[in-house]
């Protein structure tokens, strides 16, 4: 636990009403680093990302994203979600615009760029994501695994320096998975610092620097993914995983 | 489609011209309609270049005599010919009537949009606006003018920078009164398709660093208002039958002209039946304009998929 | 056969009249004054008989509206041919009209008469007023009763028929028992539509509520506003109480996981 940690999730509580769903989480990332949150259903691993940009708020603990106390009262949140992207696992692509459109909204409206640079980004970015042909698609009109490449590339437009994956694949067809799949695999290439929520366990065996199990809100075991999918420490994790395996 | 290359059947066929002639017809009726109204209407404002003023811009003895000429329809010249008399005061009160219900709509609109806005995501001032939007939907309009009209006798209290945009300052209660009355309508429609916008736009706008009032500006709206164009054009076609009521506080639009004009004829049935004629008109016109605006707007996968 | 309409309106015209003149006079008496609460009062059984006449004329006319408006809504979804196109026809000009004008037109075009029960007599205004505002419901019930109808899932039609229900039966059975529990949520809203527009038939002249509270405030010019809301208040508590009750009975007779449709 350096002092220079990319970002430090230190015992992170949360409750909705009485039901705790996060219990003193924690764990650290540095820049470029790519974590990945497994868990079973209902675990809390989609509240902890959402505490990251505040679209959920932790009561307790201390979260800093590059030095900065990311659950500080006095922190603009719009200035925090300008600079962490997420993607999200239904997609949630603005249905009125096109995947240009969609792509160019932050840029523009947040951002404050012209019509003409936040257009001419979102087409870099679409083409960054292989959609360089379906600019003028609206959401309705794009396969499932377009869409989510709209929606990363909507992410990245904002040249966040943390991604947020929440699931991206699990609303797509097997077919379609491979090409949101190569899609992130590019970004780890550049570098991006990425906390990714997943049940794709070759994803994580792959690109992952470090996997953290979830159960029941609290952190049950944490570590590289050789280590924890080949010898997990804990019988949870052991049982999960193997649940998982059964499912592929 | 394999029914697309299923030959169709001489009943059919027969069917689909019928439909098209019918169309053809309509589209004719529409045009000398409007044709009519716009010539009445420029004629008036230019100060009867055409025909003099309060003039039909055909002759009735004209169109009495070529009618009584034609076998069949020679009975109905008289008539005809008294239509035609009476066409200039007609014009007259449609202008009124169309400008009431255009300027009521949109200023509604005006006033609905932040109703509808502070009904969904507000507080305390969703309180407001459900009490407002209940009054105004739970009580007649016709009792609403009554208030306006006769209760806080506006129309002598119309400001001065109004005043003498119509012959008559009442013409203004009224537009206040269709106004305050079709914003609680619009705003309810809004709401309706503000609350149809899934919860997952909001939280993809607040994502990319949006505020909640830019969300709701450059999010939820553009798609919700989309949404509300089918019942925004029943509140159209509501307003412009409804714009009627003014004639009960004394605003010469249509309806009121055909009631004089009947009271001082005594040709009751002949007026009141072109009187709904005309109404009709305005209504049909007004959802087929609509219609095409909401094709013109329309994005694929947004509201039109609802509708099946 | 009396000037209604047009005397509605004549009237109109002489009351703004006064209203207005007063008005450069003296000050306008705002709501509170006593008098004139009084006044209101003292005419409460007056104004009370106008708002039976208005819920009776409620009643009737929505009645009238579903025996013909069911109906019609069928022949929408299921017939074809002249009928569908005369009844559909017919709905575009029912639904394209003021109800103004429907009422004036069924009162000296149509001529109703007087309807002698023996007991007692209808006059030709109520007449008028039910058959305006029961046809113009009719065509708007039929359009609620033919989206309810066809937004029922074809396949419980093919279900009937695969148990040996004919194609009427499968409709009578299985179709219109859902199609009628859908259609409340838009029958809710015509009722308090139709409760609204009675005061309409102010133009033929007929004493319910609105006209009665529009004699009432001709006699007494100061107590206008007092009329008005006194009324108004009337009319909000009838649609708000149709509303929660129509409210209730959607809940009773729900159909489980049916409303998501
Ligand atoms: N807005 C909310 N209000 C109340 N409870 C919530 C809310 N969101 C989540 N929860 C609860 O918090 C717990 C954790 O939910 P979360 O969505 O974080 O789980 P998850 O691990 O992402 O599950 P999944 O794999 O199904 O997405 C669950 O018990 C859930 O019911
Ligand atoms: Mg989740």
């Amino acid at each position: 636990m350096s002092d220079d940690d990319f970002l430090r999730v230190a015992d992170v509580s949360k409750w909705y009403g009485d039901e705790q769903v996060l219990e003193d989480v924690s764990f650290e990332m540095d820049r470029g680093d790519v974590t990945v949150l497994i868990g079973p259903s209902g675990s809390g691993k989609s509240t902890m990302l959402r505490c990251v940009n505040r679209l959920a708020e932790a009561q307790e603990g201390s979260i800093l994203l590059d030095g900065e106390e990311v659950l500080s009262p006095d922190l603009d949140v719009d200035d925090l979600r300008r600079e962490v992207g997420m993607v999200f696992q239904g997609f949630n692509l603005f249905a009125h615009l096109s995947a240009r459109g969609n792509v160019a909204l932050g840029p523009r409206r947040v951002l404050g760029l012209s019509d003409a640079d936040a257009g001419e980004r979102a087409e870099e970015q679409l083409d960054r994501v292989g959609l360089a042909d379906q600019l003028d698609s609206y959401p309705a009109e794009l396969s499932g695994g377009q869409k989510q490449r709209v929606g990363i590339a909507r992410a990245l437009a904002m040249e966040p320096k943390l991604m947020l994956f929440d699931e991206p694949t699990s609303a797509l067809d097997p077919e379609l998975i491979g090409e949101v799949l190569e899609v992130m695999h590019g970004l780890v290439d550049e570098g991006m610092t990425m906390l990714v929520v997943t049940h794709e366990m070759s994803f994580a065996r792959e690109v992952a620097d470090e996997v953290v199990f979830l159960d029941e809100g609290r952190v049950v075991e944490r570590g590289p993914p050789d280590q924890l999918f080949e010898r997990p420490d804990e019988e949870r994790t052991g049982r999960f995983l193997e649940r998982i395996a059964s499912h592929d | 489609m394999a029914s697309a290359t299923r030959p169709t059947t001489v009943r059919e066929r027969v069917a689909e011209s019928d439909r098209s002639v019918g169309r053809l017809l309509l589209v004719a009726a529409g045009a000398l309609f409007w044709g009519w109204l716009v010539v009445s209407w420029v004629n008036r404002w230019v100060g009867g270049v055409l025909v003099p003023v309060g003039q039909p811009l055909v002759p009735p003895g004209a169109v009495e005599a070529t009618l009584a000429g034609v076998p069949g329809l020679a009975a109905y010249a008289a008539d005809a010919a008294f239509v035609v008399e009476l066409t200039p005061e007609f014009a007259r009160g449609t202008w009124l009537t169309v400008v009431i219900t255009a300027v009521s709509l949109g200023l509604g609109f005006v006033i609905a949009v932040p109703l509808a806005v502070t009904r969904v995501y507000g507080r305390v001032s969703a309180w407001v606006s459900l009490a407002y939007t209940e009054l105004l939907r739970g009580t007649p309009l016709l009792a609403q003018l009554f208030v306006l009209y006769y209760g806080l006798n506006l129309a002598s209290y119309v400001p001065g920078a109004l005043s003498g945009v119509f012959a008559r300052n009442v013409v203004w209660v009224a537009i206040l009164g269709f106004t305050l009355n079709g914003a609680a309508y619009q705003a309810e429609y809004i709401r309706g398709a503000l609350e149809s916008v899934e919860e997952g736009q909001i939280t993809a706008g607040r994502a990319i660093g949006l505020s909640k009032l830019e969300t709701i500006y450059y999010v939820v709206l553009p798609q919700g208002l989309r949404y509300a164009i089918p019942s925004w054009t029943n509140e159209f076609v509501y307003l412009i039958k409804y714009s009627s009521l003014a004639a009960f506080i004394t605003v010469p639009e249509l309806y009121y002209r055909a009631d004089q004009i009947a009271s001082e004829t005594f040709r009751y049935t002949l007026i009141f039946v072109l009187t709904g004629v005309m109404y009709l008109a305005l209504v049909l016109t007004a959802s087929k304009v609509m219609a095409r605006v909401e094709g013109a707007v329309a994005i694929p996968g947004l509201g039109a998929e609802r509708g099946e | 056969m009396s000037v209604a309409g047009t005397l509605a309106l004549a009237a109109a015209e002489s009351l703004g009249a006064v209203a207005s003149e007063s008005a450069v006079g003296a000050a306008p008496a705002f709501i509170g004054e006593a008098a004139d609460w009084e006044f209101v009062f003292r005419n409460a059984d007056y104004l009370g008989v106008g708002a039976l006449l208005t819920i009776g004329l409620t009643v009737a006319s929505i009645l009238l509206g579903f025996l013909v408006g069911f109906p019609a809504g069928a022949v929408e979804v299921y017939g074809d041919g002249s009928l569908k196109r005369a009844v559909s026809v017919a709905g575009v000009v029912l639904r394209g009209t003021p109800i103004v004008v429907i009422l004036i037109v069924m009162y000296f075009v149509v001529g109703v008469p007087q309807i002698n029960l023996g007991v007692a007599s209808v006059s030709s205004a109520v007449t008028a007023g039910i058959l305006g505002l029961g046809l113009r419901s009719a065509a708007y019930q039929s359009q609620i009763f033919r989206a309810a109808l066809s937004s029922v899932d074809a396949g419980q039609l093919e279900a009937g028929r695969s148990i040996g229900l004919s194609r009427f039966e499968a409709v009578r059975h299985v179709v219109v028992p859902q199609a009628l529990r859908r259609s409340l949520p838009g029958f809710q809203n015509e009722f308090t539509i139709v409760l609204k527009d009675t005061s309409i038939v102010f133009a033929i002249g007929l004493a319910e509520l609105l006209t009665r509270g529009y004699d009432l405030f001709s006699e007494q010019t100061t107590a206008v506003l007092e009329v008005i809301l006194f009324i108004s208040a009337i009319y909000f508590v009838l649609t708000f109480t149709t509303n929660r009750a129509l409210d209730r009975l959607g809940d009773r007779y729900a159909i489980p996981e049916g409303e998501s449709a």
